[in-house]
């Protein structure tokens, strides 16, 4: 999956899963803040991006994460540990 | 059987008249199964019928005891505390009564940390009656 395709499907199912609009998904904004997640959320998270984008995140990987960006970088990465 | 009624008290928090599982049958690392016998002087019994919530509590207290026994097999200590953080999709499709004897199967559907999102389903004499997913926090 290129990155165009990540960030286009990530969009898609962010917005659907945590009803937010895509316009305010950009690429510097805060995920954690834009998505509004409490600790709870994250489980739903890892939930819809495991289905849509086929890996797992760790606590970790969520630890490095504070844009979209940085979410986009981790997904290519992931996919590139397993092409 | 895993854990008989003697001793499911070591497995999971809560204390009678609150304990709404009698016996573990089944635990792995991704599925747990409970059985329960519904005594007439329940907490939760209004006319001879056992309440949603009691349902409820029944899952949770399944999650407990598995999630409990599996980490025992570890090394790990029995009856840590847990929380329910959310309930999701509960759908009731009936009520049981005095007397029946209930079975609890639960599958842990995702993980995240100390997190899991489990689907729970109780049935009566291989009757649906409930099923929701919860959120389970394990201290």
């Amino acid at each position: 999956m290129s990155r165009d395709e990540i960030i286009a499907t990530t969009k898609r199912f962010l917005s659907e899963e945590f009803e937010v609009d895509e316009n305010e998904i950009l690429a510097d904004n805060n995920l954690h803040e834009t998505l509004d997640l409490d600790s709870l959320d994250y489980v739903d998270l890892v939930v819809v991006i495991e289905e849509n984008l086929g890996f797992k995140p760790t606590a970790d990987d969520f630890k490095a994460i504070d844009t979209f960006d940085d979410f986009y970088d981790l997904a290519e990465r992931k996919f590139a540990e397993t092409a | 059987m895993l854990i008989n009624k003697e001793n499911i008290q070591t497995y999971i928090p809560q204390r009678a008249p609150f304990v709404m599982i009698d016996a573990l049958i089944n635990a792995s690392e991704t599925n747990f199964e409970s059985q329960f016998e519904i005594q007439a002087d329940n907490l939760f019994i209004e006319d001879g019928i056992l309440s949603e919530s009691a349902l409820v509590e029944n899952v949770a207290q399944t999650c407990a005891a598995g999630f409990g026994y599996v980490g025992s097999q570890k090394g790990e200590e029995a009856g840590k505390l847990g929380f329910i953080g959310a309930v999701s999709k509960l759908k009731v499709e009936g009520l049981p009564k005095t007397g029946e004897q209930l079975s609890t199967k639960i599958e842990i559907l995702n993980t995240f940390d100390a997190i899991h999102l489990i689907e729970g389903t109780v049935f009566s004499n291989e009757k649906k009656l409930m099923t929701c997913q919860m959120k389970i926090v394990v201290a």
